[in-house]
């Protein structure tokens, strides 16, 4: 059933997304309540989805098709606050295209079959992975916001003018918009590092095994750690923090992909 | 006498080339004076955005080598590539559009008329314009104000100005609490200086080189003057900077730029120059964080005009043509006046024949240079004497007291469209006796 209730959500996810890229065409309030709508209403089905899916894992997300569905939701869902919150229904242009093609892998990957693996039944495990995905997802608004940051910023300063110029926030609303996501991502980020390696300690009495899945998230906790050091105490901002914030998601993804088993037939979180 | 219109503008010339034809009034007199004695009325408007000359020439030919010579002489040869020209009704098309604000680079703003009439004023005072350019002028500007009051195009269209302060927003997105330095407090300045008040920019400081005007701004719109050498200092805190100075030469470069970019803590800073010539390098929007803008980039922010906008200017053109119809039939009238006409011939002749008589009583024995200050004598007292009458009888609309006046003086001075010409000169005078029309004397 669950799958049939995901199917619905991406089908609505995707007719949001072809609404959101048609009011960045042209500026009809249509296309972004409707957008708004489906939404709203494809998060819920989505929501109940993946709650009776996980209900039976300890409320945690198993395997890459589970894990990219989890993705997909939690991007969508911090849209949609920020959207209500900032009415800005041109990101949807840009965070709904990416949702869908991060929704549909897990749609067409089977995820019926194998039982966890008895020693992943441990209390930390959800929380590390439920913040983990989290933090992802954070990230990944980011680098579309820096992404729109970027291109708002080329329009301005080749002079430009054209449709993305008068659909786009201001240069300051993205940039301050940029730092917000890239802090709360950076925050969860770190409690993933943490409460990972405690888990890991657990299992296997090791805190750190210098796994790539380790070496990536540790090397994009540095490239934020040094870009949030960077705005905060030497005033960068706009291009310069777009970009490494680009690039400190494109480690991020390395991490995350890493953490599936290719050895198994399903993948599951390690 | 035919209408020539030569110039160029923001649709034609980039700004570089406009610049260099950035004339200031005294040059523009300077050229008056040349000019208009070979080629026939003439007049030049010259904006940041335009320069052209309006001329009423008496050969066309001659005057469009004349004028292009003029403003090869002035920009340089490359500028000729940019010129576009417009004669007969349509310079007059041209004229009218221009004081309309509807060739202007944002479409209805209302300064243009203000340029146009000092382009007026100033051929007056240097003796470049004669009363058929001052007729049309007035005709012009009377229809740019009608389109003012019958249309919405004064509303929808934002000056120079705001346009520049809209595209500021998509930098901050509110103004409200952004520091702005105001560069110059000329026209433009203080144009800018309410749009920013308006956007709730605060504090916003004026500097000028001459302290007073700047004190006057800075009382006017709550803003805190600086003094021009203390630019830099001032631009560390602005986050916005609007220049519309008359400098020739650039105030804001790389080199002065950068340094202060760090003392800014890479704030964005957004800067706009309002000035042609400019007054900021156009390089400086290569440096990371500063956003700057010339007057052609603005033209580029408002090309999106809205729907609405392009209506209105519909209904304006639909004024334009109405009037310029208007204008024309009442110009052929009034060329048309057989009293007028009538008066001239009868006169040349009286001249001409008194001249002969006395010339033949004086006998043989006169050289030709006494003859011909004889003729040129009875032909001075003419002139002078029909001076007066001819000009008001020109200056009048067509109306009632038109017609009630040259009929007077047709009755006055003994004409009349039936009569035939006096006896003592059965020729015809040379093709000017027009029969009567219908603004002419009727009985």
């Amino acid at each position: 059933m669950s799958r049939t209730l995901l199917s619905i959500a991406c089908h609505e996810y995707a007719t949001a997304a072809i609404l959101y890229l048609a009011f960045l065409v042209r500026q009809w309030r249509f296309f972004a309540v409707a957008g708004r709508i489906l939404i709203g209403t494809g998060l819920l089905i989505h929501a109940v989805a993946l709650g009776s899916a996980l209900a039976g894992q300890g409320g945690m997300p198993v395997g890459l098709a589970q894990g990219l569905s989890a993705v997909a939701f939690l991007l969508l869902a911090i849209f949609f606050v920020l959207d209500l919150r900032y009415r800005i229904p041109v990101m949807g242009a840009f965070i709904g295209p990416a949702a869908v093609a991060v929704l549909i892998p897990a749609l067409l990957m089977s995820t019926s079959g194998e039982p966890m693996p008895s020693g992943f039944r441990r209390p930390l495990l959800p929380v590390h992975i439920t913040i983990a995905l989290i933090g992802i997802a954070a990230f990944a608004v980011a680098t579309g916001v820096a992404l729109m940051y970027l291109l708002m910023e080329r329009q301005m300063k080749g002079k430009h003018f054209g449709v993305l110029f008068s659909r786009l926030p201001s240069l300051t609303f993205l940039d301050q918009l940029n730092k917000q996501l890239v802090l709360w991502g950076f925050v969860a980020l770190s409690v993933t590092l943490v409460t990972g390696a405690f888990f890991s300690s657990s299992t296997d009495g090791l805190f750190w095994k210098w796994e790539p899945k380790e070496i990536a998230t540790l090397v994009a906790w540095i490239i934020f750690a040094v870009l949030l050091n960077a705005r905060f105490f030497a005033g960068w901002q706009g291009r310069r923090v777009a970009v490494l914030t680009m690039a400190g998601f494109c480690v991020l993804l390395v991490s995350f992909l890493s953490s599936y088993d290719p050895s198994r037939h399903l993948g599951v979180f390690r | 006498m035919d209408w020539l219109c030569i110039g160029l503008s923001h649709k034609t010339a980039p700004l570089d080339v406009r610049e260099k034809m950035a004339l200031s009034p005294e040059k523009i007199a300077d050229v008056l004076q040349r000019v208009s004695n070979s080629v026939g009325e003439t007049m030049v408007v010259s904006t940041c955005n335009r320069v052209e000359f309006y001329a009423l020439a008496r050969s066309t030919e001659k005057a469009r080598g004349e004028l292009h010579s003029v403003l090869s002489s002035l920009g340089g040869d490359n500028s000729l590539q940019h010129l576009y020209e417009h004669d007969g009704d349509s310079a007059l098309v041209h004229l009218f559009r221009v004081a309309a604000s509807l060739d202007s680079m944002v479409v209805g703003e209302a300064q243009i008329l203000g340029q146009v009439k000092d382009a007026l004023e100033l051929a007056q005072r240097v003796g470049a314009a004669g009363p058929e350019l001052v007729r049309t002028c007035a005709a012009a500007f009377a229809s740019a104000k009608r389109i003012r009051s019958e249309t919405e195009i004064g509303r929808a269209a934002v000056s120079m100005a705001s346009a520049a302060i809209e595209l500021a927003t998509k930098v901050f997105g509110s103004l409200e609490g952004r520091a702005a330095l105001l560069v110059g407090a000329g026209e433009m300045g203080e144009l800018a200086a309410r749009h920013l008040r308006s956007a709730r920019a605060s504090p916003i400081f004026v500097t000028n080189r001459t302290r007073e005007r700047a004190e006057q701004l800075a009382s006017e719109i709550g803003g805190q003057v600086r003094e021009f050498n203390e630019l830099h200092a001032a631009l560390t805190v602005a986050d916005l900077v609007v220049c519309s100075t008359a400098s020739s030469s650039y105030i804001f470069t790389k080199e002065i730029v950068f340094p202060i970019l760090r003392a800014r803590k890479h704030r964005p800073l957004f800067m706009v120059d309002l000035a042609v010539p400019r007054d900021i390098a156009p390089d400086l929007s290569e440096l990371d964080g500063v956003y700057a803008y010339d007057v052609d980039d603005i033209q580029r922010v408002v090309a999106d005009n809205s729907a609405a906008r392009a209506a209105e200017a519909a209904k304006a053109e639909t004024i334009i043509a109405e009037e310029i119809a208007r204008f024309v039939r009442s110009r052929s009238i009034r060329d048309g006046i057989p009293v007028l006409a009538q008066l001239r011939a009868r006169a040349d002749q009286i001249a001409k024949a008194e001249a002969e008589r006395t010339l033949a009583n004086l006998g043989a024995d006169l050289s030709e240079k006494q003859r011909r200050t004889v003729q040129a004598m009875a032909q001075a007292i003419i002139n002078k004497l029909l001076h007066e009458p001819t000009a008001r009888l020109r200056e009048l609309r067509p109306d009632e007291d038109a017609n009630r006046l040259a009929d007077a003086a047709a009755q006055l001075f003994g004409l009349d469209s039936g009569a035939s010409p006096p006896a003592d000169n059965p020729r015809p005078p040379r093709g000017e006796l027009k029969t009567a029309g219908s603004g002419g004397s009727k009985r």
